[in-house]
């Protein structure tokens, strides 16, 4: 497991802050890594401990469609329905439950680098919320992303096979 | 294509009967055409001769006079190239016969069909007494038939799916085929040994011929998989996972063929022709590679710099892939990989460097080669069953069918036990099956067959009687089967829906999500390296192969732009089709001249007519997409191209267009009535387009501005200059088809109106009412702009102009 494998992320206190995350070189390339760190950190919590690391890595554990499916568990942390979730609230960063079309102009943003101009970006995020949009209130609700992800193979996409 | 019930209504049977006797018709002639100059070809050249001598003779005694000859027949002169059309000819002809007949494509696939006729074309041959042209001479096939159906193959290979099972796909191919070729070999091998009680020539087959058999007919082929699977739409895994171990068995195949052949006459093979094989393995499967990625390279390199010859840039595509076929057959590395590679290599970076016409070009000419190559393969297929010299021996063939399934059974099961282990999404037994069942075999394993030498294998003529069996078994039986048994076990199939944005941003967004939590986890998986591999691409390697300002686009544009103009396409060919997807770009996105402000965004609906968000939309595009063709000067996005032209011009095309927009007038007329904006002097239509013509919104100055609500079809239409800045230049062109769909732009600034921006832009006499409208109207005028910028023609050059003649004269 990283958090005691990989050695940027050592720290006596058994406890990790977002500085432990930003050594990460490769981490500080990636367009969203910064979301991705503050996604570790519950919201007004400055350290993150080993149970909640592992709690948001579970997330990625690939799914297991043998599960039965008794009312009495609780639903794992590895579904599709959880991992979807995840990534929704990696867009939603206001915890709002709903992606505004000012959010999703800011992960473009992100993602494309600067190497477009505005209004290429406003052109395509008017068009994505144009096709999710399916109750008209501008911005994408979670299932409302999860239905324009259905063709998607979540479970293949957000899986990292060591996690078994 | 009328639709035609299974009924037999008179009137049905009616309308098809003079159809089929004229096809029929058409097929006898044909077919006595092609059997006559066969024959012809055969009768020996001794008559020629003989005229020649007795010409010289003549020549040499006295010059006889003859009659001039008025007409003459010399079939010899042309021959060859006739008889080559004359095949083509009959096999295009027959692709169109059987999709006329009722019913029957669903039920045969085309494959069996095409046998079929081959085999009736070949016994006309042989009833008329002539001798049958060797058609599936290796090196015809090799050469002329198969390349074209492997590059199509690469050139549209999918590439995301193919590298995600990447793995699977090599499992199945090469350890597969490996099994199959030992197990099927070997055990006939057992076979033959035991025959106790009547000797049989089977005994005199040695272990090593029985090897090459074995890998001979071992191998899935690439052709007859394409024909039958694409019938049956499958989903997506199970069609590249089948469709992939076809062209990457071949490496394996060429191997073990040269490796058993050579070794043949020698009569053992060592531990070390063992290992000198598996290494040879590896270089002719590496080696064909690297010999296709150079040359696509060398294609994508070469497209850099054809923005000024934009005709032959297909030309280069095809050569380029040619010669790395050719190239890696003379080192006897496998050609179908290299073929692979050097399409899945150039892809990205050539459809980035050509112009769109281009693109249609290699498509549809790739398309079209690989078909008549497939038809004419089966139709060969047909014949040379009909003639090649047989040897039925029972044993040999029927236990060859039944090694053959049986292996490639067991051979999926356990490979996919193995598999399943290291996969995430696992192979369940229903896609087991599929795999199992699609493995068919073809052509190709005709003519390796066919090229083995009788002196060495006195078992040819069973060799090919045994593969043209399992040939006809599988694409028979399999091919005819496998449809039903698809939907019988409720198989996915493939889901024809186009990928949406949403999808391309959200992939794109979880891509970077899992690489980020691979570099937190510390663990190199897929995702990092992928990512790895994109940031060089695009540092480095973009820079050098894509011409231009197109390096730097990043990969959601070039997509979102994609996504536009399909659009565009469809709904102008469509001839504005009621039915519009609502995901339509709007115009709410306007940004103004001033990148400072944020757009406040907010759909401003109210004031406007009662009108289907579908209705404008549809209205927008049709106008958005024929006000392509007008040449303008463009702004800010980075490439220095103008015309779009997504679409060949058709004189018939723009008149229908031009009626349809004549009607979209008159309803919009109506709507005419619920406003309130007064009307507007009549030259204003002109100033609005000749607004838009120029390109430079801010630096406009419109004389006088408004629209009007009339809308009066106006027969001037303008064409701008390029170099028009400041001043709109406005030519009347009577005939250009762009006056009706320009007029209508003023009601669509309008329909849609969904912003207020305040701009104070150029303004000469400020009337109340059109203060507000103006800059919307700017707005509606860049918005249009930028969108014929999305949807234009991505070619470099200002040259584009003397290409792309936009306006009929």
């Amino acid at each position: 497991m990283g958090f005691n494998g990989t050695s940027p992320l050592l720290d006596q206190r058994g406890e990790l802050r977002p500085e432990d995350f930003g050594a990460i070189r490769e981490l500080s390339m990636n367009p969203i890594g910064d979301r991705i760190i503050s996604a570790f950190f519950s919201p007004g919590k400055e350290t993150v401990d080993f149970a909640s690391f592992v709690r948001i890595l579970a997330h990625f554990h690939p799914t297991e469609t043998s599960r039965s499916r008794d009312g009495v568990q609780p639903e794992p942390a590895n579904s599709r329905t959880r991992k979807l979730k995840f990534a929704f609230q990696l867009y939603d960063q206001d915890r709002d439950g709903k992606i505004s079309r000012e959010e999703l102009l800011q992960v473009l943003r992100t993602m494309l680098e600067m190497q477009v101009t505005e209004e290429q970006l406003q052109s395509i995020a008017e068009r994505a919320i144009q096709e999710a949009d399916l109750d008209q209130d501008d911005a994408i609700s979670f299932d409302e992303f999860r239905k324009s992800l259905e063709k998607v193979d979540i479970d293949h996409k957000m899986s990292i096979r060591f996690l078994s | 294509m009328p639709s035609r019930t299974g009924s037999h209504s008179p009137a049905g049977t009616g309308k098809s009967l003079p159809e089929r006797g004229l096809l029929l018709l058409m097929v006898l002639v044909l077919l006595e055409g092609s059997v006559l100059p066969l024959g012809a070809a055969s009768s020996p050249d001794i008559s020629h001769q003989k005229n020649v001598d007795n010409h010289k003779v003549e020549h040499e005694k006295n010059y006889t006079k003859k009659a001039f000859p008025v007409l003459d027949l010399d079939y010899h002169h042309i021959q060859t190239p006739f008889e080559i059309s004359l095949w083509v000819l009959l096999a295009s002809v027959m692709k169109l016969g059987f999709h006329m007949i009722p019913r029957l494509p669903g039920i045969v696939p085309e494959s069996c069909l095409l046998i079929t006729v081959g085999l009736l074309v070949g016994g006309l041959i042989k009833l008329a007494g002539e001798k049958v042209p060797p058609v599936l001479d290796s090196q015809l096939f090799f050469l002329c038939l198969l390349p074209p159906i492997i590059l199509d193959a690469g050139y549209f290979l999918p590439i995301r799916p193919f590298m995600e099972n990447l793995g699977t796909i090599l499992m199945f191919a090469v350890v597969g085929t490996l099994w199959n070729a030992f197990f099927i070999g070997g055990l006939l091998y057992a076979v033959c040994q035991i025959q106790p009680a009547n000797p049989s020539e089977l005994h005199q087959l040695e272990i090593l011929p029985c090897l090459l058999f074995g890998s001979i007919i071992s191998a899935v082929d690439p052709v007859a998989v394409l024909a039958v699977f694409e019938e049956i739409h499958i989903n997506e895994l199970l069609h590249i996972l089948v469709f992939g171990e076809s062209l990457l068995n071949d490496a394996v195949t060429v191997v073990l063929y040269h490796l058993f052949e050579e070794y043949s006459a020698a009569g053992t093979v060592t531990v070390l022709d063992g290992f000198l094989g598996i290494i040879s393995f590896l270089v002719v499967s590496l080696g064909g590679i690297l010999v296709g990625a150079i040359y696509g390279i060398l294609t994508a390199f070469t497209s850099r710099f054809t923005s000024h010859t934009r005709v032959i840039e297909p030309l280069f595509v095809f050569v380029y892939s040619y010669m790395a076929y050719l190239s890696a057959e003379m080192f006897h590395l496998s050609g179908i990989m290299a073929l692979i590679a050097c399409g899945a290599v150039m892809r990205p970076y050539v459809e980035a460097n050509i112009s769109h016409k281009s693109h249609t070009t290699i498509k549809y000419f790739l398309k079209m080669w690989s078909s008549v190559s497939e038809t004419l393969i089966f139709i060969f297929l047909g014949v040379a069953t009909v003639d090649g010299p047989h040897h039925w021996n029972w044993t040999f063939v029927t236990v060859t069918v039944i090694l053959c399934l049986v292996s490639r059974v067991i051979g999926v099961v356990g490979l996919t036990c193995v598999i399943n282990k290291f996969r995430i999404v696992k192979l369940t037994t229903k896609d087991q099956f599929i795999v199992a069942y699609g493995g068919m075999r073809g052509a190709i394993a005709f003519s390796l067959g066919f090229l083995l030498k009788k002196e060495q294998f006195p078992m040819r003529e069973m060799f090919l009687t045994a593969i043209i069996t399992v040939i006809f078994f599988t694409v028979f039986v399999q091919g005819m089967t496998i449809k039903p048994l698809v939907e019988l076990l409720a198989v996915k199939k493939k889901q024809e829906a186009k990928r949406s944005i949403n999808e391309e941003i959200h992939t794109q967004f979880l891509d970077h999500l899992l690489t980020g939590i691979e570099d937190i986890c510390g663990h190199y998986g897929h995702h990092h390296w992928k990512d790895k591999l994109n940031r060089f691409n695009k540092k480095y390697v973009k820079k050098c192969l894509i011409a231009g300002e197109r390096s730097k686009e990043p990969q959601l544009i070039a997509f979102y732009h994609k996504m536009e103009m399909k659009q565009a396409i469809d709904l102008v060919e469509s001839g504005g089709g009621v039915n519009l997807p609502s995901a339509v770009p709007s115009t709410v996105s306007m940004q103004n001249i001033q990148p400072k402000k944020p757009p406040p965004a907010k759909p401003v609906e109210k004031a406007l007519p009662k009108m289907t968000k579908g209705r404008e939309e549809e209205i927008r595009q049709i106008l958005r997409s024929n006000l392509q063709k007008t040449r303008q000067r463009l702004r800010s996005y980075n490439r220095h191209t103008l015309v779009a032209d997504p679409y060949e011009d058709g004189f018939s095309e723009l008149l229908i267009k031009k009626q349809k927009m004549i009607e979209l007038e008159k309803k919009i007329q109506h709507m005419n009535n619920y406003l309130t904006v007064p009307a507007a002097p009549p030259d204003s239509p002109t100033m609005c387009r000749a607004r838009l013509a120029s390109g430079r919104g801010t630096d406009f100055k419109p004389a006088q501005q408004q629209r009007g609500n009339k809308i009066s079809p106006d027969p001037q239409a303008y064409s701008s200059k390029p170099a028009a800045d400041r001043v709109p230049t406005i030519q009347v062109d009577l005939a250009s088809p762009q006056s009706p769909d320009s007029v209508n732009l003023m009601d669509e600034f309008r329909r849609a109106d969904q912003q207020e921006e305040d701009q104070g832009l150029m303004m000469k006499p400020p009337s109340g009412q059109s203060g507000p409208n103006r800059p919307r109207e700017e707005d509606r005028g860049r918005e249009q702009q930028k969108m014929t910028r999305c949807l234009s023609d991505p070619g470099p050059s200002a040259d584009e102009e003397e290409e792309d003649e936009p306006f009929l004269p």
